[in-house]
């Protein structure tokens, strides 16, 4: 999962980062409106975290000009609680509103059901076959027996998972696993997915030759 | 209190003027009404007493009036005389007891002054000077008392005076004016004959009472409608009166509700509630306008404090989620003494406006030297220009100035700042002071970009910031030049801008000179 965050206040845009990044997403950041908005509507982001409050273009600007090309989800964060401004913030089709301060796990876990939602996903956890994702804790079973993964295996899993039955590309998977800091090996990829087949089947993900891979 | 309503109020007290009129009206008129009923009927009795006491008229030549019995014939008074009347003491036979019934006699026989049918009505006793009855009448009730004489005995002589031979007087002669009393549901009017007997007329006053009631009950009916209608009216026009009184309260209510852009609509200004609606919109408006501006401002101080606090919380949460390195736990505890720093440097600056609004610590009078007080000013801030090779150039001459040396000393330190912040790279800085008119003129000028005109009202005001950008990166928090202001304000002096897009901007500070 690739996210975007949009904050002013280096401090804090830093410690935003490296929670998320912590939490198994790959992110960027963007210290103004305009180099928000560019990267909003430059790559396909799983979710974007915005803060209204920016210089040059505010939060409320990005959003209009980024709902013209993308439906991305974004979270706003926002130093005023004013009624008003939520509703405006929901008006101008934010998908959801988190008032500074805030607690980091409110925020991840409100991200978390953001991009589910966005994979028209419902409950938090996803049943393939055998396997079982809690996506809350993010946390593989197998026949109820957890199965150990690593942070790149997890975040691979569940954005198959979360795309059940599509064809999922190598530069989708590149998009969303990594950010634009990763310079990732680009056979990385396949170990990461042979890792899977062997800890969840063989037969788990098919691989669709020359195009990309799927959970059916 | 429904009760307590101006409108309730008002009707009250109409209800009890109405009910106050109408019933003096009532009463007087029906008081009137007696009177003249009394007066009509003691008439009535009087011409009947007149008619008792008429000289006869002179007989038919031959026979008798018809009807008249055949018993005895009294003597008649005038004869058959013609021409004109002797005056002879034959006429004071008039007086006579047996003159008299034999006119009741022909009277309640015959009529004449009184009909027939009128004998149920009216009665008549004579009494004799004993007090004996000498005759009454069918109709009269058995017990009348006789009158009693109050005054003296009416002297003889005035019967020359009356006019009773040339017809009905009008009016009966002083002498001849009878009395009446009211007894029981009887009126009678009597006189005191001059050869001592009482003569008495009398009637019932039964229909006439029953009049007086008919009479009563109709103006108690027409006071009650003229009432109703009186206070329907009255509530009319107490609606009518208290509407605009309704209207502004209702709209009161909604301001006090919390919807300050409420207004009462004044639709003619020109009457009484039509001018305390303009009043109250003008003091509404001032209220909306201070309520706006204060909800600005601690939206604005509450969102300055929330994103230090964002980025203390945000910081710990993540340093403290796993075990860390040294130089992690280092980094975070230095962003989260930045942030502190903002939070004290705000909570600093807040705590000064709010000092110098409430007027909590009084401006202190005291001497300095301005020129003393511009070189340590500028020795604070030499570093932060230097930083970016500005030049300072400052022309204050040696100036004794009475005020607040630190409050001063803080106003040009952050205008030098701004100076400086806002200014391009190897600009300068000219700090200039001069006295003019009674007043010290402090100016600050820079060689930066210039203020955008739109910017220049806002530009005092509580966390107004130009560039939205350059503020918190250079760790500003929007209440410099309002506290500026406040000092300026607080030293009875003035604080101007005026700016040129590309040249600079000059911040012009005018202090009242007292000397020492």
């Amino acid at each position: 999962m690739r996210v975007l965050a949009v904050e002013d206040e280096p401090d804090l845009l830093g410690s935003l980062m490296k929670a998320l990044r912590e939490d198994g997403y790959a992110v960027d950041g963007a210290p103004d409106g305009e180099e928000g908005l560019y990267k909003a509507e430059s790559y396909d982001y799983d979710a974007v975290v915005l803060d209204i409050m920016l210089p040059g273009i505010d939060g409320w600007e990005v959003l209009r000009r980024l709902r013209k090309t993308r439906k991305t989800p974004v979270l706003m964060l926002t130093a005023r609680d004013a009624i008003r401004d939520r509703v405006r913030g929901l008006d101008s089709g934010a998908d959801d509103y988190l008032v500074k301060p805030f607690e980091l796990p409110e925020l991840l876990a409100r991200l978390r059901a953001l991009i589910r939602r966005s994979a028209s996903q419902a409950q938090p956890q996803l049943e393939i076959g055998d396997v079982m994702l809690d996506t809350t804790a993010r946390k593989v079973s197998r026949h109820g027996q957890e199965v150990i993964l690593t942070a790149r295996e997890y975040t691979l899993l569940e954005f198959l998972a979360l795309h059940r039955g599509e064809l999922v590309t190598r530069t989708m998977l590149y998009d969303h696993l990594f950010d634009e800091n990763d310079d990732t090996l680009s056979n990385l990829l396949d170990v990461h997915v042979s890792n899977l087949r062997k800890k969840l089947g063989h037969d788990f993900i098919t691989t669709r030759r020359g195009l990309g891979y799927c959970i059916e | 209190m429904i009760f307590n309503s101006i409108r309730w109020r008002l009707q009250a007290w109409h209800g009890l003027i109405l009910v106050a009129v109408l019933a003096g009206f009532g009463l007087t008129a029906y008081r009137v009404a007696q009177d003249n009923q009394l007066r009509r009927i003691d008439q009535d009795l009087e011409q009947h007493l007149m008619a008792l006491l008429r000289p006869r008229p002179p007989e038919p030549p031959l026979g008798r009036f018809p009807g008249e019995p055949p018993g005895e014939l009294p003597e008649r008074p005038f004869g058959r005389e013609r021409g004109p009347r002797p005056s002879e003491p034959r006429e004071d036979r008039r007086f006579d007891s047996p003159d008299i019934l034999l006119r009741m006699h022909e009277m309640v026989q015959q009529g004449g002054v009184l009909d027939a049918s009128q004998t149920n009505t009216f009665y008549y006793v004579l009494w004799q000077g004993d007090g004996a009855i000498v005759a009454r009448s069918p109709g009269a009730p058995d017990n009348v008392p006789a009158p009693t004489r109050v005054g003296p005995p009416e002297p003889q002589g005035l019967q020359e005076r009356d006019a009773f031979g040339k017809g009905p007087p009008a009016m009966p002669g002083p002498g001849m004016l009878p009395e009446a009393r009211t007894r029981g549901q009887m009126r009678e009017a009597f006189r005191f004959l001059p050869r001592g007997q009482c003569l008495l007329v009398g009637r019932s006053l039964v229909p006439d009472l029953a009049a007086m009631r008919r009479l009563a009950l109709w103006l108690t009916a027409a006071g009650a409608t003229v009432l109703l209608l009186g206070l329907a009216g009255g509530w009319w026009v107490a609606t009518r009166a208290i509407r605009p009184i309704d209207a502004i309260s209702a709209t009161a209510v909604r301001i006090a509700d919390g919807d300050l852009s409420q207004r009462i609509s004044a639709a003619d200004t020109e009457s009484e509630l039509g001018r305390l609606a303009g009043v109250l919109n003008s003091t509404f408006a001032r209220l909306e306008a201070a309520f706006a501006q204060q909800a600005r401002f601690t939206s604005d101080a509450s969102h300055e404090l929330r994103t230090p606090v964002s980025v203390i919380l945000t910081q710990t949460q993540t340093a403290l989620s796993r075990e860390r390195s040294s130089v992690e736990y280092r980094e975070a505890l230095e962003a989260c003494q930045r942030a502190a720093r903002r939070m004290k440097a705000l909570t600093e600056s807040l705590l000064a406006l709010a000092r110098l609004d409430a007027g909590q610590e009084p401006i202190k009078r005291e001497c300095f030297d301005l020129f003393c007080l511009a070189h340590e000013c500028i020795e604070l801030v030499r570093p932060l220009a230097a930083e970016r090779r500005l030049q300072i150039h400052c022309d204050v001459p040696p100036m004794e100035c009475v005020g607040d040396a630190e409050r001063i000393g803080q106003v040009v330190t952050n205008l030098l700042t701004n100076a400086i912040h806002f200014n391009r790279d190897q600009g300068e800085v000219r700090l200039t002071a001069r006295a003019e008119s009674g007043a010290v003129l402090l100016t600050v000028a820079d060689t930066g970009q210039g203020i955008p005109a739109e910017d220049i009202p806002h530009l005092f005001e509580r966390f107004y910031r130009v560039d939205k950008s350059r503020s918190r990166i250079q760790g500003r928090n929007g209440l410099g030049l309002a506290i500026c202001k406040a000092i300026v304000d607080a030293h009875g002096g003035s604080i101007q801008v005026a700016s040129q897009a590309g040249v600079g901007s000059t911040f012009t500070v005018r202090l009242p000179l007292k000397s020492c």
